[in-house]
């Protein structure tokens, strides 16, 4: 039983930092319809005075939308496909094998939370330079490839699952990758699919790295196509234009959010770490 | 060696590769090129010893980069982590919208820090910005939020505060939910208030959460680049200047990629020295569920 003051406390202290956390939200929205005279004004007006519709139209002329929004999601893809492979395989042996130096491996796959690759930018640009990789998607993804995040997640959910049903699989004659595919992972569908909304929504939004690696529309991500936009066009009117492509850009991610809201909070309250 | 005993590191050896190639072979490659002038004037590395570290230390530059990455980063850990424990605790009270309070402060997690760097640089204008329109209205004077040496630190941890808070709410929440209600109500019926039953029964049962989100504030604020990059590139005289861009600056605009390297050394072993310091310190007084 609560106290009925310290609720209400609550809701009063929460709906107006509520707001406030909307605001920028807000003002995306609206300014991603204003038209020029409404932004070059001294007084703010949260709706415009009249809906410019027409800047999305501006923003696929400026821009080459539909070619980033397929590198992205193509990104976005195949690093969670390359990922669900290369963290089931490990987290199998860390849940279920004995084998020696085991500790000291899952110790290693850990430090790797603590090294981000943003803090690597250097070097894995030479490495990636040398792969003869610049200016790919899969520069862009390949780093991320291997996540200690993702490992320590399906190596907990493959602990929850009795081994009886793993033995009565091997018995009709399935192998190790057989079983993760055929028995584990089935059953662990939905620590897959929490991590699948982690990594997606990490590499959705992903900036710094795409930005080093891509220079030109072959393999941009949305996110640099937007601060390709500002740097293109830096006059102020050019805020609408700007904002409407924001408005575009976090759309895809954010329709996904609102529709699963739970299961999207839900995986998120489970990462111990949000590393992609 | 039998070939069966090789079978258990074959399942660990693709997530390896990957990690190794683009995890502790750079932290290594960085440290060995941080000895090496390797640069415009050195297009073959050349061995140098100490001397990038040297440089540094007696840079100015540099030491604004670290001053600036500290007021960064612990204001950012503290506000963040704070307001983050404060709304868990309230939203925990609340039985009915905690799902849409839970939504509107998580939100700004699923921006992309790209756009919402944008969004605030936007809000920040002198002229046609929304926050000085709304000071105007208040009859304040208006505040140069991105181009005042002195105010634009500040303004680039508003918005890593915004887009994180959510975040870290979320983690403490999910601490919150697994305190028992029956321990609340014992403790209410032996006349705790409300501050005593967070700090002596709260706090310390979610202390593993808290460890946590701490170590993910920390990484969290070193790593913090995109809304450098975007809304002030450092600027203005040095003043937003943090370690991620200064690395950047030094790579990839200077080409002097054995200072970036010393960089990425120091920033490495930081990161690795402050979670280790606190998982031997504060780690061990954390308290684990199971």
């Amino acid at each position: 039983m609560k106290s009925d003051r310290s609720v209400v406390a609550a809701y009063v202290v929460l709906t107006p930092l509520a707001l406030l956390m909307l605001v920028p939200l807000l003002f995306m929205f609206t300014t991603s319809v204003k038209a020029l005279g409404d932004i070059l004004s001294l007084d703010f007006r949260w709706i415009p005075r009249r809906f410019a519709w027409e800047n999305f139209q501006r923003v696929v002329e400026v821009m080459p939308f539909a070619r980033y929004l397929y590198n992205t999601a193509s990104i976005v893809v195949m690093t969670f496909l390359v990922q669900s492979v290369t963290i089931s395989l490990a987290a199998y042996a860390f849940a279920r094998l004995r084998f020696p130096g085991r500790d000291l491996l899952f110790f290693l796959f850990l430090v790797q939370l603590m090294i981000p690759a943003t803090s690597v930018i250097i070097p894995n640009y030479q490495t990636i330079r040398t792969l003869g990789l610049l200016n790919t998607r899969m520069a862009v993804g390949i780093v991320y490839f291997a996540s200690a995040y993702g490992t320590f997640l399906m190596r907990q959910a493959f602990r929850a699952i009795p081994r009886d049903l793993e033995d009565t699989a091997r018995i009709d004659g399935c192998n190790g990758p057989r079983v993760i595919r055929h028995v584990l992972l089935p059953l662990t569908k939905p620590s897959l699919i929490a991590f699948a909304f982690v990594s997606g929504t990490f590499h959705w939004n992903n900036f710094f790295w795409p930005l080093l690696v891509t220079d030109t529309v072959r393999a941009r991500t949305l996110t640099v196509g937007l601060a390709m936009l500002t740097q293109a066009t830096e006059s102020t009117p050019e805020i609408t234009i700007t904002m409407a492509a924001a408005v575009m850009i976090t759309a895809p991610l954010f329709i996904l959010f609102l529709v699963f809201q739970k299961p999207f909070i839900q995986s998120f309250a489970g990462a111990g770490a949000l590393k992609g | 060696m039998h070939l069966k005993q090789l079978r258990p590191y074959l399942y660990v050896v693709p997530a390896f590769i990957f990690l190794f190639f683009f995890t502790y072979y750079p932290a290594g490659f960085a440290m060995v090129r941080s000895l090496f002038h390797w640069n415009t004037s050195n297009i073959q590395p050349a061995f140098a010893g100490l001397h990038n570290y040297q440089q540094l230390l007696q840079s100015r530059r540099f030491w604004q980069v670290v001053t600036n990455t500290v007021i960064y980063s612990l204001s950012f850990i503290l506000v963040s982590t704070a307001i983050a424990l404060f709304l868990a605790v309230q939203i925990n009270k609340v039985k009915r919208l905690g799902s849409f309070y839970k939504s509107v402060f998580f939100y700004p997690t699923m921006i992309p820090m790209a756009a919402a760097a944008m969004i605030w640089m936007f809000m920040y204008l002198p002229d046609y910005g929304l926050i000085n329109a709304y000071l105007r209205r208040l009859g304040l004077e208006s505040v140069n939020w991105l181009n005042d040496r002195h105010i634009a630190l500040f303004s680039v941890t508003m918005v890593g505060i915004w887009k994180y808070t959510g975040y870290y709410m979320l983690l403490f929440l999910a601490g919150l939910t697994n305190v028992p209600e029956e321990l609340m109500d014992a403790a209410k019926i032996e006349g705790a208030n409300g501050r005593q039953r967070l700090f002596k029964i709260s706090l310390p049962l979610i202390s593993s959460h808290l460890f946590f989100i701490l170590i993910i504030a920390i990484i969290n604020a070193l790593e913090a680049v995109d809304q450098i990059y975007i809304m002030t590139q450092g600027g203005p005289s040095n003043s937003t200047n943090l370690i991620v861009y200064f690395i950047y600056q030094n790579g990839f605009r200077f080409w002097d990629m054995g200072t970036a390297s010393a960089l990425t050394s120091l920033l490495i072993v930081t990161l690795l020295l402050v979670v280790s310091v606190l998982f031997t310190t504060l780690g061990k007084k954390v308290y684990y569920e199971v």
